[in-house]
């Protein structure tokens, strides 16, 4: 690290690579942290998992009890000991709590000052985060898989539905209407997704085995179709339609410079595709152990040299590198099924959330010298707060002031 | 960890110390010193550093399958993800797959029990043992066309429809009704055949038989987990025809059971689905 240090000082190097080196060092360094916590407000499942994109502070997660919270991840306190506390929470004693869980939740992608969360009580509530009531509510026939408002739209407000019905619809945030209707899924809709690179273009997956790309001003249908077996139609079983996987494709993740696609399926399989063209870039992961029906909701890592992709695996999260499939490490600690996972870009973090009602912070292990300063100045003061980070001591106020 | 020391087995306690002591990963961007004695992985061997050598592997393989078992009438098979069991970097091996089969070495087979085990033979060895078969036979001239038409134009090509039968091979219905009661192909769909090799029933049947007894023997041990040592020392059932190691690279390989690197060997766990 201090060769790569010299060398941005000396100009020998490009500024991005030291900020890449040391954000993959940190990524292969996560674990659980006895220091980092979050605070345990879901009575039940915890379905998705939301951090907002402006200063990556708030973090909403919804459960399958119906509740949302809002939690504070930002660490003023000085000491190494944080609890990330719960801000608020639209509990069951709300009136407009949703009925039944909470699949999907997602912070308004400019300010925190609205969010989004849908559910299978068949609707999807805009939520005014000051005052936690619901600014528009939009209802839906069929149980609502998923939701996502594209991040970097500056023309459109659209949110993309997908839900029981095959049919995917696009409500407008601005006029409080439905838009349109995108059809070509045969069986429920169970992932969407705007691409971060085009505000237009959108995919989505679904039980039928395909995943479709959009672009959404187009009337006549979808773009492409993503094809496991890259045209090859000599692989697949039957001769009829291109396939994503061999079973239902619940998750769906573009990585953070919109250039390619992940899926998932209950075939136990992730491919990467090119979103571009479509092609199956065919990296083989192996088996990526995926038995859920709803929606899995997996992260990609942003800023690291190798990236990286963390998918729930039963009740522990895997991490592969994303180009060549090797699987890196498998982070245990959840005792129950894991459904979602979020990347937290700025501090190289991984919060997931799963059945057993915990959400699990994952920090890059700090140098080991900390444990070995703790030991010894507890038995100096007894009643002391644990050692506070020597960076973060006062060095300068004298107390004759 | 949760749970008590005294519940684990020895062979679990030394895998939980090894991890316990916090070699962390480290990328290979801040390696800069070369590593002294060579990092030795316990009991495993694993070739993670030099080019991948999928040629060799596969030979090593073909080895283990057992030609005297259907009096030398097939040829060799492998199976794909046997490789995987090899190698570390399953991207690389598949890759290196499609190459041989480019060059016209490989023929890859979809073998039916499973949409992701594909079977793998060298051209030269399927072409005389299918041509062996076929003496004095009626069929055997069509046989003899279908290969040559194979071997020069789609090698690759796992399966056949029927356009690309009667247009591009020029073969006739009768031709490829021939070609079916032969062995060549069997029935895909309305109109489409799969490449397959034939009297290749009996392996698949053995093969099946053989991976349900082994994975039997792992799960049924205690903690539903045995050294791979020890599980090639245990007396062969009559259910197991095949050689054992032939059977552990698969199930290695297609990831129903973990291979862990412990001190006294590699561990395979039963994994559970």
């Amino acid at each position: 690290m201090l060769g790569f240090l010299t060398a941005r000082q000396a100009g020998l190097d490009d500024p991005l690579r030291l900020r890449r080196a040391e954000s993959t060092r940190r990524v292969f360094g996560l674990e659980l942290n006895p220091d980092r916590d979050v605070d345990r407000i879901h009575g039940n499942g915890i379905n998705t998992i939301d951090i907002e994109a402006v200063e990556g502070r708030y973090m909403l997660s919804g459960g399958s009890d119906g509740i949302i919270v809002v939690y504070d991840l930002e660490n003023y306190s000085g000491k190494p000991q944080y609890t990330c506390k719960a801000v608020c929470t639209v509990g069951r004693s709300s009136r407009y709590v949703h009925k039944f869980s909470v699949e999907t939740v997602q912070w308004y992608p400019y300010d925190t000052g609205m969010f989004v969360s849908s559910s299978f009580d068949k609707t999807m509530k805009v939520w005014d985060t000051e005052t936690l009531k619901p600014a528009e509510v939009f209802e839906f026939e069929g149980n609502v898989y998923s939701h996502h408002l594209s991040p970097i739209a500056r023309k459109h407000s659209l949110i993309a539905v997908g839900t029981k019905y095959p049919k995917v619809q696009l409500c407008d945030l601005k006029s409080g209407s439905r838009s349109h209707v995108l059809q070509g899924h045969r069986a429920e809709v169970l992932s969407v997704r705007w691409s971060p690179r085009y505000e237009h273009i959108l995919a989505t997956a679904s039980a039928d085995s395909k995943v479709k790309v959009w672009d959404v001003r187009r009337a006549s249908g979808s773009l492409l179709d993503l094809d496991q077996h890259k045209g090859d139609k000599s692989k697949a079983s039957t001769e009829a339609v291109n396939t994503a996987h061999n079973g239902r494709v619940n998750g769906l993740c573009f990585t953070g410079d919109g250039l390619y696609i992940l899926t998932t399926g209950t075939d136990d399989r992730m491919r990467l595709w090119n979103s571009a063209t479509g092609e199956n870039t065919l990296v083989n992961y192996g088996k990526v152990c995926n038995e859920s029906r709803k929606k899995l909701q997996f992260a990609v890592s942003r800023g690291c040299s190798p990236e990286f992709v963390f998918v729930p695996c039963g009740s522990s999260v895997a991490v592969y590198a994303l180009h060549t499939g090797e699987l890196v490490t498998m982070l245990r600690g959840h005792y129950n099924n894991v459904d979602c996972c979020e990347f937290h870009p700025d501090y190289q973090e991984l919060y997931s959330g799963g059945k057993d009602c915990n959400i699990l912070a994952w920090v890059p292990v700090l140098h080991a010298s900390a444990v070995e300063d703790e030991s010894n100045s507890s038995n100096k003061d007894a009643a002391s707060q644990p050692s506070v980070n020597p960076a973060l001591q006062d060095a300068w106020s004298s107390d004759e002031d | 960890m949760a749970g008590g020391d005294d519940d684990f087995p020895p062979a679990v306690k030394q895998e939980q110390s090894v991890m316990n002591r916090k070699r962390a990963l480290i990328s290979d961007t801040f390696k800069v010193k070369k590593s002294r004695n060579g990092p030795e992985k316990f009991g495993v061997v694993c070739n993670g550093n030099g080019p991948v050598d999928v040629k060799s592997s596969l030979e090593y393989l073909m080895t283990l399958f057992p030609r005297k078992l259907f009096n030398d009438a097939l040829p060799t098979i492998v199976l794909k993800h046997q490789l995987y069991s090899l190698h570390n970097d399953k991207t690389l091996v598949d890759k290196e797959v499609n190459k041989l089969r480019e060059q016209a070495e490989l023929l890859m087979f979809q073998l039916g029990f499973d949409t992701e085990a594909f079977g793998l033979t060298f051209i030269s060895d399927y072409k005389a043992k299918v041509l062996a078969g076929q003496e004095g036979k009626v069929t055997r001239a069509t046989v003899e066309r279908f290969l040559e038409k194979l071997l020069t134009s789609s090698c690759t090509d796992l399966s056949f429809s029927k356009e690309k039968m009667l247009r591009e091979f020029l073969f006739t219905d009768s031709e490829i009704t021939q070609l079916v009661k032969s062995g060549v192909l069997t029935v895909r769909d309305a109109g489409s055949w799969w490449l397959s090799i034939p009297n290749s029933g009996k392996f698949t049947k053995y093969f099946i038989q053989g991976r349900k007894a082994v994975l039997g023997m792992v799960k049924k041990s205690k903690y539903s987990e045995v050294l791979q040592a020890e599980l090639e020392e245990r007396r062969t059932i009559a259910q197991v025809k095949f050689n054992m190691k032939y059977h552990i690279h698969d199930i290695v390989g297609a990831d129903l059971v973990e291979s862990i690197p412990t001190t006294s060997g590699a561990l395979l766990r039963f994994v559970e689905s």
